[in-house]
Order: C-alpha cells, then sequence, then structure tokens
C-alpha cells in the first residue's frame, strides 16, 4: 500500500486535483463539466505526442523534430487534399509522411551514433523547411494555409464520440494503447532495458536498433495523427501547427516522470502531466490572468517540480553511508 | 586524406566553407567582395555571441536551451531603462545584469540542485520568456534612442562597436580555454568524476559557465536591439537551437570536453554563409530551413561515418599488432 502510495503519479493526481480545485474556487464556472471536457480540445495535441515521446526517452532516446513533423504531415495531407484525393488516401499520405520522418530519424542516429538531440535538432530545421517548401508549392503561403477540406472532416474536429469531444477521445484511446504496449508487453520491456543500459541490451542479444526506430516512428505518426487532428479543428493545415506543442510535450514526459537519461518514466504519469499542463494554462486564462503571465507560470512549474524531485533526493545523499570495514 | 577529414573538423568545413563562397561567387557574379564579408559578420553577430555564450556550458557536458528567453529579457531590460531616462553605460550595465542574473538561476539549479540540463533550462526558457512578457505587458518596446542604434551601426572600418566586441570577446574565449583554468572546463566536461577527484570545484566550474553564458546572451541582447532599433515580443525565440546545430556544425561534441573556438567560429560563419547566398542567388527566404536543416544532417552523416570507419581501421590496426607481438613471442619460444 505504501509503495503505491509512495508512487509519482500519486503526486501528479494530487497536483492537479489541488489545482483544479484551486481554480474552481477563483472562478467556479471553471469547474463545469462542459467546459472541462471541451476545453481539452486545446491540448491533447500536446499530449498526443508527449506519450509516444516518453517512449523514446525511456528508450535512451530523445526527439524534438515532431514540433515541425506536425507541419509537415499535416501538410502533405493539405496537398493530397488539394489534389483531389480521396478523403482516406489523403490522410494515409499524411501517416505516411509522420512514419518516414520517424523512420529518417531513427537510421540517421543509427548511422552516426551521434547524440539523439543533435541529429533530431537537424532534421527540426529540415522538416519545417520542407514544410514550408511544400506549402510555397500549391501557392499557399504564410499563415493561411491550406484549407479547403470536405464538410465531413473538418465536421470531426467538433464531433463527439461517447459523449467525448473526438480530440480527447482519439488521445484516450491513443494513450491506453501505448500504455499496455510499454507496460503489459515484451516490447515495453524491451524499451525499459535498452533505456536502462543501451550496451548490455545489445550485448545480450536484443534488437535494440529495432525498438528504437519503432519508438521514434511511433511518435512521427503521433505527431501525424496531432498534424491532422489540428487540420481538423482549426479547418486548415499550417506549417506551424506544431510549434507550440514542441515544448509543453516535452514539459510533460519530464513532469510525468520520464528521465531524461532513459530507462524510467510512465505513460501513465505523462497522461496526468498533460492534463495538468493544459488546465494549467486554461485555469490562468479563465482566472483574467493574461497569456504571457501563463506561459511564465507553466515554465515555472517544471522547474519547481523537478527541482522538488531532484532536491529531495540530494536529501537523501546527505545521510552518510560509511563503508563498512571488517 | 580520410584521415586529415575525420580528425581535423574545423579545416574541413574550412574548405567547404570557402568551396561554398566560392561557387556562390561563380554563380552569383559581384558575391566575392569586403562588403559581403562584413555583411556575413555583422549579420551572424546575434548568432555568434549565442554560440559562444552555450560553448562553454555544453564543454562541460551541459546544455542550455534557454539563450534565446535570456537575449529577449535583457534586451527588454536594456529598452524599458533607456525609455526610462538612464543614461546608456547605466542601460547596459542592467542588461548585462539581468542576463547574469538569469545565467545563475540556471546554474543554480544544474550546479546546485542537481537538475539535468536540459530539463531545467527548458523550464527557464518559458519561465524568462515569460517575465520579459510581463515586464512590457506584451507590447513591443520601440524608438530606442540613437546612442544605442550606433553601436550596431557600421564604424571603423566597415566593423559596428559591437562587431568589435564579438570580435574581442572570441579572443578572449580563445586565451581562456588555453588557460590553465580554462582547461578545468574540458576536464569537467570530458570526465566529471575524475575531475572532483583531482580536487576541481566541479559545480563553480558549472555554475560560472552558465553565468558566462547569461552574459553572452545579453550582449546578444544588446547587438540585437542596436541593430534593428526595436525590441519585438519574440526577440531571439529560436536562435538557441540555430546556435546549437552551428556548434555541432563545428565540432564541439554535446557529450563534453571537445571542441574549438575555431570550429565554433566557422560552425556560425557557415551558416550565416548560407542564408546570406540564398539571399545573393535569389532563392525565396523560405528555402533557409530546408536547406541548412539538410546540410546539417548531411554534414553530420558524413562525419559519423568517417568517424566509426577510422575507429574500424585503428582497432583493426592495433590488433593486428598485438596478434603480430603474440605471433613473434611463439616463435621465440619454439626456437628455444
Amino acid at each position: 500500500m505504501k509503495r503505491l502510495l509512495m508512487r509519482w503519479e500519486v503526486v501528479l493526481l494530487l497536483i492537479l486535483v489541488a489545482e483544479l480545485a484551486l481554480f474552481g474556487a477563483i472562478n467556479p464556472r471553471f469547474l463545469r463539466p462542459s467546459s472541462l471536457l471541451f476545453g481539452t480540445s486545446d491540448f491533447v495535441q500536446v499530449g498526443i505526442v508527449a506519450v509516444p515521446l516518453t517512449l523514446v526517452i525511456i528508450a535512451g532516446g530523445i526527439d524534438v523534430s515532431f514540433g515541425s513533423t506536425v507541419g509537415l504531415a499535416a501538410i502533405t495531407f493539405g496537398i493530397a487534399n488539394f489534389f483531389g484525393l480521396p478523403l482516406p488516401l489523403a490522410l494515409a499520405v499524411g501517416f505516411g509522411t509522420g512514419a518516414l520522418a520517424g523512420c529518417l530519424n531513427a537510421t540517421i542516429i543509427r548511422l552516426t551514433r551521434l547524440q539523439p538531440l543533435v541529429v533530431t535538432l537537424g532534421s527540426l530545421y529540415m522538416f519545417a523547411g520542407a514544410a514550408t517548401v511544400l506549402s510555397g508549392v500549391v501557392g499557399a503561403n504564410g499563415y493561411e494555409g491550406i484549407g479547403g477540406f470536405p464538410e465531413a472532416f473538418t465536421g470531426l474536429g467538433y464531433a463527439r464520440i461517447l459523449g467525448l469531444p473526438m480530440p480527447l477521445f482519439v488521445f484516450l484511446c491513443f494513450a491506453a494503447l501505448l500504455l499496455i504496449l510499454l507496460h503489459l508487453t515484451r516490447f515495453g520491456r524491451l524499451v525499459f532495458q535498452i533505456g536502462q543500459n543501451e550496451s548490455a541490451a545489445r550485448h545480450s542479444g536484443m534488437p535494440v536498433f529495432r525498438v528504437q526506430l519503432i519508438t521514434y516512428v511511433l511518435t512521427g505518426l503521433a505527431a501525424a495523427l496531432a498534424g491532422v487532428l489540428l487540420s481538423a479543428y482549426f479547418g486548415s493545415a499550417r506549417v506551424d501547427l506544431g510549434s507550440a506543442t514542441l515544448l509543453p510535450a516535452i514539459t510533460a514526459a519530464v513532469l510525468g516522470g520520464a528521465s531524461i537519461y532513459g530507462g524510467q518514466g510512465s505513460v501513465l504519469g505523462t497522461i496526468i502531466a498533460t492534463f495538468i499542463i493544459g488546465y494549467l494554462q486554461q485555469g490562468l486564462q479563465m482566472s483574467g490572468v493574461p497569456s504571457q503571465v501563463s506561459s511564465a507560470l507553466s515554465g515555472a512549474l517544471l522547474v519547481l517540480v523537478v527541482a522538488l524531485r531532484h532536491g529531495t533526493a540530494l536529501l537523501r545523499d546527505f545521510v552518510p553511508v560509511r563503508p563498512r570495514r571488517a | 586524406m580520410l584521415d586529415r577529414i575525420a580528425r581535423d573538423r574545423v579545416a574541413t568545413l574550412l574548405v567547404v566553407t570557402i568551396a561554398v563562397f566560392l561557387l556562390v561567387g561563380a554563380v552569383a557574379p559581384g558575391f566575392l567582395s569586403a562588403r559581403t564579408a562584413t555583411s556575413v559578420w555583422s549579420s551572424g553577430l546575434v548568432l555568434m555571441l549565442v554560440a559562444l555564450g552555450i560553448f562553454p556550458v555544453i564543454l562541460t557536458r551541459n546544455i542550455d536551451v534557454s539563450g534565446g528567453s535570456i537575449l529577449g529579457l535583457s534586451a527588454v531590460t536594456l529598452g524599458l531603462m533607456l525609455n526610462a531616462g538612464h543614461p546608456l553605460w547605466f542601460s547596459l550595465g542592467g542588461a548585462l545584469g539581468a542576463g547574469m542574473l538569469a545565467g545563475a538561476a540556471n546554474g543554480a539549479l544544474v550546479a546546485g540542485l542537481g537538475v539535468p540540463s536540459i530539463v531545467a533550462t527548458l523550464g527557464t526558457l518559458g519561465l524568462f520568456r515569460g517575465v520579459m512578457l510581463i515586464a512590457t505587458n506584451g507590447e513591443w518596446i520601440e524608438e530606442l534612442p540613437e546612442a544605442l542604434k550606433a553601436l550596431g551601426a557600421k564604424s571603423i572600418g566597415g566593423l559596428s562597436v559591437m562587431g568589435i566586441v564579438t570580435a574581442l570577446v572570441i579572443c578572449l574565449v580563445w586565451l581562456f580555454l588555453r588557460s590553465r583554468r580554462g582547461r578545468w572546463v574540458m576536464v569537467v566536461g570530458d570526465n566529471r568524476e575524475a575531475a572532483r577527484h583531482l580536487g576541481l570545484p566541479v559545480k563553480r566550474v558549472v555554475f560560472l559557465s552558465f553565468v558566462w553564458g547569461g552574459a553572452m546572451y545579453a550582449l546578444a541582447g544588446i547587438t540585437f536591439a542596436a541593430q534593428i532599433g526595436f525590441v519585438p515580443n519574440q526577440a531571439g525565440s529560436g536562435i538557441e537551437l540555430r546556435a546549437i546545430a552551428a556548434l555541432v556544425l563545428g565540432g564541439v561534441s554535446l557529450l563534453g570536453g571537445v571542441g574549438t573556438v575555431a570550429g565554433t567560429v566557422i560552425g556560425v560563419i557557415f551558416f550565416t554563409a548560407i542564408d546570406t547566398s540564398l539571399v545573393f542567388l535569389k532563392i525565396p527566404a523560405y528555402w533557409n530551413d530546408l536547406i541548412g536543416g539538410a546540410m546539417l544532417l548531411i554534414v553530420l552523416l558524413i562525419d559519423g561515418r568517417l568517424r566509426i570507419a577510422l575507429e574500424a581501421r585503428d582497432r583493426a590496426a592495433r590488433y593486428r599488432r598485438s596478434s603480430h607481438k603474440t605471433d613473434a613471442a611463439e616463435d621465440q619460444g619454439g626456437a628455444a
């Protein structure tokens, strides 16, 4: 029981409850079920990329390129639609782009054996550049983006499934899928093992590259999913759709308990952290705090929580451990 | 040949940069001139200063992604102090102070509390940007005095005051890294435990490298404000990633302890040269990121493969030598 209560996810859940209670006290309208539910449409895309990103981080990598993969996949999807491809085919083009982007990242990391941060930083630029160039090709410049989606598609952004808004429903399904994949399957154990000690994993014959490849491809696919959802929500595909998800998604993964050094983390933690970050932004807005202050506060929150975690670990080190002498 | 390319990253990059210049010069006449050189230098100044700030941090095996926000924060400090009527030297001091304070906050988190540097600076990236926006109420700072703009304008020999300051900073970093204490930075990044056992003040070195970073971002912020004459809200956002990319291109290892000032400078010039060349070749600006990103990935790919090939060859050579020795020893044993 104590082990269960001492888990990081429980702490996160308490933070979330405290946050909701606080904002509810400031502005009772915040706690209305409909505003809580439909407010999620503004931030679930952060969670959609943060969850597979958690897997990448646990496996010892990091991916920052998803910030532009979101836009790139949305643009290729929009272009496919622009040239009159049927919707399923256009969706396939979008998701294919995402998967290809992840594949490219993993392959270059493997080939060069460089730190993933460096490689994905390069692809962050390249994908953003590719998206800009591609949207220039069809003559959609700047911030208008590529529109002209069928009604059936843009309606999806506001549809409801089982009483839940569609983006939230998609996020919960996707997160549940990855939760099972990470915590209940052989593949999940491999992810943790590789993150703990990559050399040991390689020497004991585990398919290190294949597992890492899958984590990056999943992130690419999730970025494409976020891109498609956002295009439906806004009614147009834009290059900069994903740039606002980059930092919050990494924050969500780290806040959720993923260790940047690999080998540690949980999908559930990331999910709760996504809600903490999302509701923090919305709660602050509804309490009349200007958006610039809320960005400072969410940065401060990340620093505070992580400093707290490391601070307590540091305190533990102060207890002297003397080597026993025989 | 293979040896030289892989071992001397800076020389390779220099050759590639010169090749790019010559190639563009051949296509677009009038590109190869002193004016292009000074314009590359002055348009790369902000990036150069940010890169010089991150450089020692990366040498200690940490990373700092809050550079863009600190740049914005100190530019805003400068602008607000100037518009409140303070003299220029005092405002410049205030901007530098704000930058160093922000750097000290990063340093305290990383060196003091032991928070992983990427996480800590990601947090402060949002925090400092927010503080900056609170200070300005989300409005741009305009109508900066002429005295500040003069710092960014060309004055002596086609260079601006800030251009000369940057050149001095480059010399300073170069001299410092050759000094006894400068080596400490390398040692801490190369092997933290060994540095601790040698009795080096590891935490102080890390802390001070972040403070140095803050000071350099502040200088970059001053340059930024002087060059464009106003401070927009998004001043400096995203520049930290460009700077890190330039550093990596220049052969600075994110694993710490490896990197040269020359590499840093050439990495930045290479990136700026590409941007300038695209303007000369009349290629639309939206190609910049694609070409820059693709170049970076290609350089990384070639460099990585070369290094791996070279390591394999070295290992094979070592193995041949050692097996040869044991063969000889056995022969001797047989004769006796």
